[in-house]
């Protein structure tokens, strides 16, 4: 018998750790109670809101524009869910301290891989819901009531919302890895989101403030819009997510846990 | 000793640690670590043996001073350090929803571990550790027992140098205890091992260097036999066994030698205390002697002093007993 080969230095994969954190905290998130809240709470919300117009419409023979539908529902996301997103995205570090995160953070992964991993599946379960969902109202709007969507305004708006979305998101993500409670973190985010809302729409009107994208939500799923406007709204959202990011994770990286 | 600072495994250098400047954890600790060292960390509740763990492997932050594993400085994003240590908490927690076959997967991800890798070895770590019937079941219904077995085999699925092991017997009964105190002497003839726990029999029958933790100040660090050794070995107990007549008389006898400062007979157990200018050698054969004229048998003759326990205790009560002078360091006192 021959001896066995010396065994070769095992090659590691430096984003493999990274990808654990993604793909163990995205499963967790579809199946917390809070994420299939928001779901559920949006699609009977969006259901009979439809069946009301459809009926309106069919019934009364009333004109119903799918565009006000559209527009009403990707408004309510925004205002009416806002708190269910906060509590998702505020407890998806805070609540892991302690025992939980020696067993994760004691291994070979970063800080950094941690927080960039649970960022990433926590966008990925909010915009990937909301997409979804939003795509199912476009086209059930679209063959039950009067149709006068285009194709591309469609895309803007929900493009636009989506761009919201993953601003809170990242801020509560960045929240999360600050805060010590989850509680105190869901405050304090909802207070500032809040206050900053308001101090935007007290810019003047040449300014894209979310209160007035998301007030002209009806006009750009008609198709008519300003690109340049929708443009800049989306790398303002991209530049204060990225910037909520980099909060969150120089934070984290720097506290105990 | 390591001639230089890399060879060595760990090595802190005025480690301190305040939380949020209300408590202090941990001052001003300085510890090298060798390879193949098992180090036993003592030390009563509160003392600091968690928060210097933690502070080790990059979980906490030091408030000043340093870390430095395999020779280079560990911090929170030190992932390539911590790819070389196993580590089990306190009282490990799980995910929910997992069952040992997922969850160490998870932790060989966490690792970097590629799939050819990690899937033989998760499946050797559970057959290992006795856990292949309960491979498909939910961790979250585990005994003690069993979790500490689950986390054994995460530290090791990465096959470490080091091991950091937070009180690795608490919660187990005899028979767990036992394979878990044989398991850690095997893995001691390979790897560096640093063992926090309250039971100092587990530290003395597996370790061979101690550090000692009173109030977050490290008052030892050392060898083990050295930490022994700076017990007074006075205080001898012998188990005898004849007549009590005859037993009696002896006591009487060994009362009259200036060599022992008290001689205390309980039952058939005899307690010789010696005096400090006693030579023990002398004394304890003139002890023999007079057994043997007296015609009882000896049955065992051991030194109550060399106990590891009694040792700690000592130590941490002469500590307690400098007052103000604990301000110099021991060496200097």
């Amino acid at each position: 018998m021959e001896a066995s080969p010396s065994n070769p230095p095992v090659r590691i994969h430096r984003w493999l750790p990274y990808w654990a954190v993604f793909q163990a905290d995205l499963m967790q998130t579809l199946r917390s109670w809070v994420y299939r809240t928001w779901v559920l709470m949006s699609l009977v919300a969006a259901l009979g809101y439809l069946l009301y117009r459809v009926g309106a419409y069919r019934e009364a023979g009333i004109v119903q524009p799918a565009s006000d539908l559209i527009s009403d529902l990707l408004r309510w996301t925004i205002v009416g869910s806002i708190t269910l997103i906060i509590v998702l995205t505020v407890s998806c570090i805070s609540s892991e301290r302690g025992s939980m995160a020696d067993s994760i953070l004691s291994r070979g992964i970063s800080r950094y891989q941690y927080f960039l991993g649970k960022w990433h599946a926590r966008l990925t379960a909010v915009l990937g819901g909301f997409l979804l969902m939003g795509c199912l109202w476009l086209a059930a709007s679209y063959f039950l009531l009067h149709e006068d969507l285009s194709l591309d305004g469609a895309a803007v708006a929900l493009g636009t919302v989506a761009a919201l979305l993953a601003t809170v998101v990242s801020w509560g993500v960045a929240v999360s890895a600050i805060s010590n409670s989850s509680l105190l973190g869901v405050a304090f985010l909802w207070i500032c989101l809040y206050g900053a809302s308001s101090l935007l729409s007290l810019l003047p009107p040449r300014f894209a403030s979310p209160e007035r994208m998301l007030h002209s939500l009806p006009w750009v799923l008609r198709g008519s819009y300003d690109l340049a406007s929708h443009g800049r709204v989306l790398l303002w959202a991209v530049l204060a997510s990225c910037l909520a990011a980099g909060v969150g994770m120089w934070y984290f990286s720097r506290r105990d846990v | 000793m390591a001639e230089h600072s890399s060879d060595l495994i760990v090595e802190t250098y005025k480690l301190t640690k305040i939380y949020q400047n209300r408590q202090i954890a941990l001052n001003d600790v300085t510890l090298r670590l060798e390879p193949g060292c098992v180090l036993g960390l003592l030390g009563a509740n509160g003392a600091g043996k968690t928060t210097l763990l933690r502070l080790i492997i990059g979980l906490h932050r030091p408030s000043a001073g340093w870390v430095k594993v395999f020779g280079k400085r560990m911090t929170a994003n030190s992932a390539d350090l911590r790819r070389r240590i196993g580590y089990i908490p306190t009282n490990p927690q799980f995910p929910r929803g997992m069952t040992p076959i997922t969850y160490l997967d998870y932790m060989a991800r966490l690792f970097g571990l590629p799939s050819e890798v990690r899937k033989p070895r998760l499946a050797s770590l559970i057959r290992a550790v006795d856990l292949l019937s309960q491979a498909g079941q939910n961790i979250v219904g585990f005994s003690n027992g069993m979790t500490a077995r689950l986390a054994v085999a995460t530290s090791l699925i990465n096959e470490p140098d080091l091991l950091i092991w937070d009180e690795p017997t608490h919660g187990l009964d005899p028979e767990a205890r036992r394979s878990m105190l044989d398991l850690i002497k095997n893995l001691s003839r390979e790897k560096t091992l640093i063992l926090s726990s309250h039971n100092l029999s587990d530290i003395d029958e597996v370790c061979n260097h101690a550090a000692v933790l009173s109030r977050g100040q490290l008052i030892y660090c050392g060898s083990l036999q050295d930490l022994k050794g700076r017990m007074r070995r006075n205080h001898y107990e012998l188990d005898l066994d004849g007549e009590q007549k005859a037993i009696t008389k002896l006591v009487q006898a060994l009362k009259g030698m200036g060599d022992f400062k008290s001689v205390v007979l309980r039952q058939r157990r005899l307690e010789l205390h010696l005096t400090d200018e006693a030579v023990i050698a002398s004394a304890l054969a003139a002890a023999c002697q007079q057994i043997a004229e007296n015609k009882v048998t000896l049955v065992c003759m051991r030194s109550v002093g060399q106990q590891t326990e009694q040792a700690y205790l000592d130590l941490v009560e002469k500590e307690e007993s400098r007052g103000f002078a604990r301000i110099y360091h021991a060496d200097a006192a």
